[in-house]
């Protein structure tokens, strides 16, 4: 058969708990192996394993026939742990726990690390539905507690034991697992590479700095690192295997460049997307694509006109202040914006004005300026942004235009400037009084719905007037009758319904 | 049959250690919360960093379901444990092939084990882990906590015995007795030793006599529930 060494083989199905015999040292070349032929093979492949293990997924169950996690003949094993065989040591197993195999003999020594592994998978596969505990694991071997507590681990994390058991605990071993699968890079070939760094000790997201261990040793393959990330927390408890001492530790810094740089792109896609979608930062974020919610709204806010696009999305109808700014953001959207090389980035606002009138163009860069300068003579307070704008745009000016008059440049820059404005003032007015028609419609339709709602509720309260005058009339028969007297006053009782509602 | 002669026994000094391959401590946890009582035995290695104690302690407890006022107290037993060990490690040993023997007598959930053979503490290589498995294989034990009690009952004959020889050197060394160590170390562990000379003697045979057999014969007794309960009841009174 040529599934991976399977536990319970077929032929010993019918006597659970029987070990199979010792088999020859099988070394599966991990995920590559065809799906069985002998049968229907159920294939277990959790989660984790979906993402790293190539579409040709290994099936992984012993026996033949529908499976069920509870029958004892039929056991689980997840796909990435398809190289474990009894008596045998994978690869894996040598890279991942070395401390059994770096030359010392008894207790940390090959022969005990088999006879742990294959003990504790025996006792497992005995009652898989129970989930064995360390304690219990423990009690049963011999030798001492840590070992086993690493062997009992490993074999937990790779789902060699517990898996599937029922257990109020093994929703957090899977996602222990799946974590673990997916934060240690050394475990899994095609691991994904992570951006931020987990720690491999606690598993939760390295912060500032954190330290690597690069001890390989003769077992590690090429594309393999024996790579262990641990946070400083974990270094600083000792919370690794105990092979390492904290000499084999380097210190790494995270520092937040790194970690969130910025480009040009990724600012352009974000000034894009918060005018489409404003303040839907989920939107936004997958607009600019690589880049959290928080680390969007944290970077518009640094962007020092952030502030005034949030506040232009809100006032777009009203155009005192934020004429230039919505002009040029609007102009730059609609141009579909190029990129440009900013042209100092360690001055921000210099940056973003420079980057701004690059891309409009020499031309209107001007043109905005002398508006500016303009409004700015009339309307002294609200531009400080156009301030700053006019300034660095008026210094921006001269490398552009150089070489041609500029008193010129500006009177064609001005008219054009004006003409545009004027356009832009008309369809705004248009795009205003269409909102306006649009929501008269809406109080129309409103009043109308509320009128048919009105006679409608005329209608209803006649109908229970009419009612009323009729449970009336039916009391009053009602008394009438009880007051003649009656032979028997139980049939009376029940006749009285009778000419009641006859008269209704 | 040529007999072979021995010298006079090579004796060493090192440091204090277990005398077995590994280095490992036997720990007994004995502890009581409201009424629960909490009792355990089992191998730990010193140079586990001490962090895992307490993760050790934690996972017991809820593995066994205890309430968390038990994971202290077992804390601070097996850091103490471990602390005694280690502030015997500095100090001097002597180490020479004697052989002592050691008892098993235990009782593990329904199975019980005497037992009695000969050790040879001098034997650095000597490994209570693979006798414990051995031991349990041949004679059919099939309950799996026996092997580990085994083992922990060896090693903390061992370990007594380690201790006296390095408690014996301090004194010899106190004393100031110029004379061999071994003559000074007469001490009751050490009376027990078996002398071996007159087993490789010219008149000895290793063999043993048939009549001491049943003195070195293990005894492996599968008793049944209700005495179980009354021996454990025995126990718990001691």
């Amino acid at each position: 058969m040529a599934t991976p060494p399977a536990p319970v083989p077929p032929a010993t199905a019918s006597t659970a708990p029987a070990p199979p015999p010792p088999q020859m040292p099988y070394k599966a070349p991990p995920f590559s192996q065809p799906p069985s032929t002998a049968g229907t093979v159920k294939a277990e492949i959790p989660p984790a394993a979906v993402s790293t293990a190539p579409p040709a997924a290994v099936a992984a169950a012993a026996a033949a026939g529908p499976a069920t996690q509870d029958s004892p003949y039929i056991i689980n094993v997840p796909s990435y742990s398809a190289w474990f065989s009894y008596g045998a040591v994978s690869d894996t197993e040598r890279r991942l726990l070395p401390e059994f195999f770096e030359g010392e003999a008894g207790s940390r020594g090959p022969e005990a690390y088999t006879y742990y592994r294959d003990t504790l998978v025996r006792r497992f596969r005995a009652r898989p539905a129970r989930r064995l505990t360390l304690t219990e694991a423990r009690r049963g071997l011999i030798g001492d507690v840590g070992s086993v507590r690493r062997v009992f681990d490993f074999l937990e994390e790779w789902g060699l034991i517990n898996y599937g058991a029922s257990a109020p605990g093994v929703k957090q071993g899977r996602d222990r697992r799946e974590e673990a699968a997916a934060a240690s890079q050394s475990s899994l070939p095609a691991g994904a590479a992570m951006s931020r760094k987990l720690c491999v000790g606690c598993s939760s997201v390295c912060g500032s700095a954190y330290f690597t261990c690069d001890k390989k040793n003769a077992f590690t393959f090429a594309y393999d690192q024996a790579e262990i990330n641990i946070c400083c927390r974990c270094y600083v408890r000792a919370n690794y295997r105990p092979g390492l001492t904290p000499a084999d530790f380097k210190k790494v810094e995270i520092s937040e460049d790194a970690k969130s740089d910025w480009t040009d792109k990724e600012t352009l896609h974000l000034l894009e997307a918060v005018l489409h979608y404003g303040e839907n930062w989920k939107k936004v974020s997958e607009h600019v694509g690589s880049r959290s919610e928080k680390d969007c709204i944290a970077r518009l806010i640094r962007l020092p006109f952030g502030e005034q696009f949030m506040g232009s999305k809100d006032q777009k109808l009203q155009f005192e202040t934020d004429d230039d700014v919505a002009d040029e953001s609007r102009a730059e959207v609609s141009k579909r914006l190029r990129l440009t090389p900013l042209a100092d980035a360690s001055n921000p606002i210099m940056a973003q004005v420079a980057f701004l009138s690059a891309i409009v163009g020499s031309g209107v860069a001007a043109a905005a300026a002398q508006a500016a300068i303009s409004a700015q003579s009339q309307v002294d307070m609200n531009d400080s942004l156009v301030d700053s704008s006019i300034s660095s745009t008026k210094e921006e000016e001269s490398p552009y235009t150089n070489g041609l008059s500029a008193n010129d440049l500006l009177k064609e820059a001005s008219a054009n400037a004006q003409v545009q404005l004027e356009k832009e003032q008309k369809d705004i007015e248009q795009s205003l009084s269409d909102i306006v028609d649009v929501q008269m419609k809406e109080i129309q339709d409103k009043i109308n719905r509320f009128e048919q709602k009105e006679l409608l509720m005329e209608r209803e309260r006649q109908q229970l007037h009419h009612l009323r005058e009729l449970l009336f009339i039916d009391q009053l028969a009602v008394v009438q009758h009880q007051s003649r007297p009656h032979p028997v006053i139980a049939e009376n009782e029940e006749e009285k319904p009778k000419p009641v509602t006859i008269t209704s | 049959m040529k007999t072979v002669s021995m010298g006079a026994p090579r004796s060493s000094t090192v440091k204090f250690r277990m005398p077995t391959r590994d280095n490992l401590v036997p720990i007994r946890v004995d502890v009581e919360v409201d009424g629960q009582r909490y009792r355990d035995a089992f191998t730990w290695n010193p140079r586990d960093p001490d962090t895992e104690i307490m993760s050790f302690a934690k996972r017991t407890a809820k593995d066994l379901k205890l309430p968390t006022s038990f994971v202290p107290q077992m804390f601070h037993s097996i850091q103490g444990q471990l602390a005694d060990f280690r502030s015997y490690e500095g100090q001097d040993m002597q180490v020479k092939e004697k052989i002592v023997p050691l008892k098993i007598d235990l009782r593990v959930n329904n199975t019980v084990v005497r037992d009695q053979f000969l050790w040879d503490i001098g034997n650095l290589e000597s490994d209570p882990e693979e006798f414990a498995r051995t031991l349990c294989d041949d004679l059919n034990i099939t309950d799996p906590e026996v092997g580990p009690a085994i083992a922990v009952s060896i090693r903390e004959q061992l370990y007594e015995i380690a201790s006296q020889s390095v408690s014996a050197m301090r004194e010899a060394k106190m004393s100031k007795k110029r004379r061999a160590p071994e003559f000074a170390s007469n001490s009751k562990a050490m009376n027990n030793a078996v002398d071996m000379f007159k087993y490789f003697g010219s008149k000895g045979s290793v063999i043993r006599k048939r009549k001491e057999w049943y003195l070195y014969a293990p005894v492996v007794d599968v008793i049944s529930n209700e005495k179980t309960v009354v021996v454990a009841k025995d126990e718990a009174k001691l």
